[in-house]
């Protein structure tokens, strides 16, 4: 059994801090996944947890024994690496051999492991390849072997299939998931690919700046992420955001009007938040799929399409002048939503659209928390129709 | 240089596109030709067109002349010719005529007589016991030198590689040597070797050891010659291995510690196996530099060094410069090329197989 804890752990560079007070508990057998932008600490975590860097504060727990201070071969893990790592100058079974023959294993145990480990990912008949004639899939294969056949208690993977192409990538991650339920081992797995977080892990771990922002099963951080961060970096195309504030009657922005009780949610007249909703979550007035509960329709123009086969994205905005941007995402006054592909939606349209208030999120917007992941429609039903309107931008 | 090119290009198009115009100005071969056939005047009129029809068989050597004047060969001629024959003359055609001399007898003043050639030098060369003394030397010289450049060099590559503070320099320090003159770092190590105040003996008078002759003794004279070279040329070596160890991807030292390597093994079996290249390439050129150690000895002691340093090199340059034995001079100098030949071949042979000639 090996859990891993990690308690209080801080790295600090010298005018960085890389990982501020995370606190982590991963259960045995767990596959856990840790999630972030690109130099938000995920993979220093990995390494803490590996044992190639030491925090500067906090304790490294696995299976019950404090290892903050051993070095890596003393903590029962094993460890596959984004630009793979093989050693070049040996042979696939050299390779996969390596920790034992350091450990001084006799040689027919070595020839079993190896043989297992190779079969578990279906290298049979190539140990006497070397790595620079083998595909990169391949060679992916071998650095999974080479960190099962020491059967580590903990495995680690930081971004293990980035360098692959991507039809290779899903390929290679459901393979991953095969392999984690035959070897009923803990996995870590470090990536900055939401998809791949979201297809593989019993949690997400979302990491950014430095600290746990959400740890929670995939389904949960979709549905019901803890802050803005979470719901930004969560789901592709990401959620559709506008600030605005509280009013007597409920939310209200430039644009977007929707009206709620605000006491429902302890929320008071005046607040800033931010409504969040995803662009499924969005539905033309017109389509034949309808929400489930929506809220009153709101005016908007079709901007660009984006027509991915099974869904259109649309790029709507509220002010039919607005000039359409692409370059960085959904800007404010605009709203990406997904579409039928068989809708009959062109470029610059008016259309009308109502969001899910089973699936409409509230943001703090100072703090960034999440207030509520639902918005439930005003008691006095018959009256939204009127309440809800659509500003011009201005 | 451009010019040239120019001029040929034009001309091979000229050739190509027009065969029946008159192309003779500007071209010295037909320009000759019509100077032969003076009297015909329908000849100097249109060389081209007038001889197709008259004589078949000039049209046709015009034709293949033509063909072989647009050859790759021979347009790409005026980028290797020049450098191949200054290599082939200066090279290796003085490899063959001092090859030629080595088989005479050749001595003091006057003519190379080519009448008596035969393998005497050769013979008098293994009954020579100097020569080989010489022999032994410079293969010591040669293999502890490399070696000793080798490790020194690779050392303080890998510390070097440690992300230190003033790591650059470290390196500019390090290199600093193999900039300098042999002749600068000959008179440089004479001081330092010196029996009386030099600071070797210094140093080990302070331990109580010496003071040694180490430019005296026959023992010592080797040793205090290959630690010399090495000073000067381990910064070359610690460079070659730097470049390569920056080549190394980091995760490579993670995945050995992670396998639960220690430091001492990850680099002995993670690290330094993928040095190989490395190695080979600086051994290259250690060892070439080590057969022709020359001057280094001769800005010490002149033609002739201490017995116990004295390497074929210097016997070569002696035997043909101070005993005017021009021809067994030559000959140990067909040797020594011998042994550098035997010792690059492997490897040019090893490059050309990987595609890299």
């Amino acid at each position: 059994m090996a859990d891993v804890t990690l308690e209080n752990i801080t790295k600090r560079y010298e005018d960085v801090t890389a990982v501020d007070d995370m606190n982590l508990d991963i259960k045995h057998g767990e596959f856990v996944t840790f999630v972030g932008p690109s130099g938000c600490g995920k993979s220093t975590t990995m390494e803490t947890i590996a044992g190639l860097t030491t925090p500067t504060e906090g304790k490294v727990i696995i299976g019950g024994r404090d290892v903050t201070n051993l070095p890596p071969k003393d903590r029962g893990i094993s460890m596959v690496f984004q630009n793979i790592a093989l050693f070049p100058h040996m042979d696939v079974y050299e390779n996969i051999s390596f920790g034992l023959r350091l450990r001084k294993y006799d040689k027919d145990e070595i020839d079993r492991r190896v043989e297992k480990a190779a079969e578990v990912v279906q290298l049979g008949g190539m140990m006497d390849r070397m790595p620079d004639e083998m595909s990169g899939g391949q060679r992916q294969r071998v650095a999974i072997a080479r960190a099962i056949v020491r059967n580590p208690d903990v495995f680690l993977m930081d971004e293990p299939l980035a360098n692959l192409d991507a039809k290779l990538r899903v390929h290679m991650r459901t393979e991953l998931q095969r392999l984690h339920k035959e070897l009923d081992t803990t996995i870590i797995y470090v990536t900055h690919d939401q998809a791949e977080a979201m297809t593989m892990s019993d949690r997400i771990a979302v990491i950014n700046a430095g600290e746990l922002q959400q740890i929670d099963p995939p389904l949960t951080c979709y549905n019901e992420p803890k802050n803005l961060f979470v719901a930004g970096f969560i789901g592709s195309p990401s959620m559709n955001f506008v600030e605005g504030r509280i009013t007597d009657n409920g939310f209200e922005s430039d644009d977007v009007n929707i009206p709620f009780e605000p006491a429902a949610y302890n929320l008071s007249t005046g607040a800033d938040v931010t409504l969040g909703v995803r662009p499924e979550d969005v539905y033309l007035s017109r389509n034949s799929r309808e929400a489930a509960d929506p809220t009153p329709p709101l005016t908007a123009y079709s901007d660009v399409l984006e027509p991915m086969g099974n869904e259109i994205f649309a790029y709507l905005k509220f002010d039919e002048e607005a000039e359409s941007d692409m370059e960085e995402g959904v800007m404010p006054g605009q709203l990406l939503i997904s579409v039928d592909p068989d809708t009959d939606i062109a470029e610059d349209q008016e259309v009308e659209v109502v969001l899910d208030r089973a699936k409409t999120h509230l943001f703090d917007t100072t703090t960034g928390n999440a207030i509520t992941h639902q918005i439930a429609p005003v008691d006095t039903a018959g009256a939204s129709g009127a309440d809800a309107e659509v500003g011009s931008g201005d | 240089m451009k010019r040239i090119i120019h001029a040929l290009r034009t001309r091979a198009r000229n050739a190509r596109s027009d065969g029946d115009r008159d192309v003779g100005v500007d071209r010295p071969a037909s320009a000759a030709e019509a100077l032969k056939d003076e009297g015909d005047t329908d000849a100097i009129r249109s060389d081209g067109g007038v001889a197709a029809e008259t004589d078949p068989t000039g049209e046709y050597e015009r034709r293949r002349l033509q063909r072989w004047r647009d050859s790759d060969f021979v347009q790409s001629a005026p980028f290797w010719l020049p450098p191949f024959l200054l290599m082939g003359f200066f090279v290796y055609a003085a490899i063959g005529w001092n090859f030629l001399i080595s088989l005479t007898e050749y001595s003091g003043f006057g003519d190379v007589d080519y009448s008596t050639i035969g393998l005497h030098n050769y013979v008098e060369l293994v009954g020579d016991a100097g020569f080989w003394a010489a022999t032994r030397n410079t293969l010591v010289l040669l293999v502890a030198f490399t070696l000793a450049c080798l490790v020194l060099g690779l050392s303080l590559a890998i510390l070097l590689d440690r992300k230190i503070r003033f790591e650059r320099t470290f390196r500019t320090i390090y290199l600093l040597p193999f900039a300098l003159s042999f002749i600068v770092t000959a008179q440089f190590w004479m001081w330092m070797y010196n029996f009386d105040f030099g600071i070797v003996n210094g140093l080990f008078g302070l331990v109580g050891l010496g003071p040694y002759s180490w430019l005296g003794s026959p023992r010592l004279v080797l040793g205090s010659v290959i630690f010399a070279l090495m000073w000067q040329f381990s910064g070359y070596t610690m460079v070659v291995y730097l470049a390569a160890l920056r080549a190394i991807p980091g995760d490579q030292y993670e995945a050995a510690r992670v396998d639960g390597a220690n430091t001492l093994k990850l680099y002995w079996r993670v690290i330094i196996p993928q040095l190989k290249p490395a190695t080979v390439s600086a051994s290259v050129v250690l060892v070439l530099f080590a057969l022709k150690a020359f001057d280094f000895l001769y800005a010490i002691w002149g033609f002739r060094p201490r017995r116990g340093a004295d390497i074929l090199a210097t016997k070569m340059v002696r035997e043909a410069f101070q005993r005017q034995e021009w021809a067994y001079g030559a000959s140990i100098a067909i040797v020594l090329f011998i042994i550098s030949l035997a010792i690059i071949a492997p490897y040019l042979y090893q490059q050309y197989t990987q595609g890299n000639l």
